[in-house]
């Protein structure tokens, strides 16, 4: 008798993964949408640096607060000094890789051959759009792993898969608005 | 638990990531007109995205516990749970590849673009199981050698394989658009 059978992952996996296809096509009917609007710039580089980026910020915290509501070291209760300080770090790991990032991109601009203004622009367009993802990030993974965990769904199978289609989405979408309307690339 | 050496150890596996991701940029600024030329491939782009992180995360989190109750040992021989594993990782990527191409025709119709579903079809279905495979394998080889060396899947091994799995997933997209025309 063996442990894995291909039937049971298969029905377990298949209806979160469409509900992530469901949720990851309006990040891409934004996307496709906004083609011509973001012509001539390098917005389509930064999109799979904040969406992947934005993801790993959110697997990580998603597999700290799995593992702490498994050892209960925190409670699915929005308070308690765990909580908080886990919170606190991804909040500023968010900042400092956000910001790094900005600064590739001001570099990459100006090897591009862009001028300073230009290059100005798409560091200030991606450490706002990061700055706007962040409260998502850990909004969205405090919630579905705190409503797993009190439904008695293992946050590891479900958190994560859900909160990075959301990120995906809200990344997307807050990269191409400030782009195009704050930023005006 | 320490805000600080969380911080650090974060930092220091996303930086990683960043310059893999960035490769992903490169090469979507590259695909740019091909995106202009195909409707309906920049929505699609995004949600195969996700799904390798997914089904990969998932396999991933599977091989760690798998590893950490014994039930794979830690070397690389096909045995039934193992070879359990792969199959349906690579049929949920098979069929959740054609469930992409399929919707992303649909949404694009509504969209008013002029879609072609079989064009969509064929590049969802041969990227997402190009990628599929070459990631189910590196993914069994990293989650081997990790478990090997005491390193926390959680912490470093599901951020580096989503990050590789994009290079992989906008590449195999590329190569499928190209085969495709």
């Amino acid at each position: 008798m063996s442990v894995y059978s291909i039937r049971r992952i298969m029905l377990e996996s298949y209806p979160i993964l469409f509900i992530c296809v469901l949720i990851g096509l309006f990040a891409g009917g934004t996307l496709e949408k906004s083609l011509t609007g973001i012509k001539g710039t390098l917005v389509i580089m930064m999109v799979p640096l904040l969406n992947g980026i934005g993801g790993n910020l959110g697997c990580i915290l998603g597999a700290r607060l799995g593992s702490a509501l498994h050892l209960g070291t925190v409670e699915p209760r929005l308070k308690g000094r765990v909580l908080r300080k886990n919170v606190h770090a991804s909040v500023l790991t968010s900042i400092g890789i956000f910001l790094f990032i900005s600064v590739i991109f001001f570099v990459i601009a100006c090897m591009w051959g862009m001028g300073f203004v230009m290059a100005a622009k798409h560091a200030l367009a991606f450490i706002l759009a990061g700055m706007l993802l962040t409260p998502v990030i850990v909004v969205s993974v405090v919630t579905l792993a705190f409503l797993s965990f009190q439904k008695g769904l293992d946050p590891d199978n479900v958190v994560i898969p859900i909160a990075t289609s959301i990120i995906d989405v809200a990344a997307a979408i807050s990269l191409l608005i400030v782009a195009i309307t704050i930023v005006g690339l | 638990m320490d805000v600080r050496s969380v911080v650090i150890q974060g930092l220091a596996i996303l930086i990683i990531c960043t310059f893999i991701e960035l490769g992903a940029g490169f090469m979507l600024k590259g695909m740019e007109e091909r995106f202009m030329l195909i409707p309906g491939l920049a929505i699609m782009t995004l949600p195969l995205l996700d799904l390798r992180g997914n089904i990969n995360g998932a396999l991933a989190s599977r091989l760690g516990t798998a590893l950490h109750t014994g039930v794979i040992s830690p070397r690389l021989k096909l045995t039934a749970e193992l070879t359990a594993n792969l199959s349906a990782s690579l049929i949920l990527s098979l069929i959740t590849s054609a469930t992409i191409g399929v919707l992303s025709w649909l949404m694009g119709s509504m969209m008013g673009l002029p879609v072609n579903i079989l064009q969509l079809m064929v590049i969802a279905v041969i990227a997402g199981f190009i990628s599929g495979l070459v990631l189910a394998l590196l993914t069994v080889l990293v989650a081997v050698f990790t478990y090997l060396r005491g390193w926390d899947p959680d912490n470093i091994t599901s951020p580096a394989m989503s990050t590789i799995g994009d290079l992989m997933t906008v590449t195999c997209i590329y190569l499928a658009v190209l085969l495709v025309g």
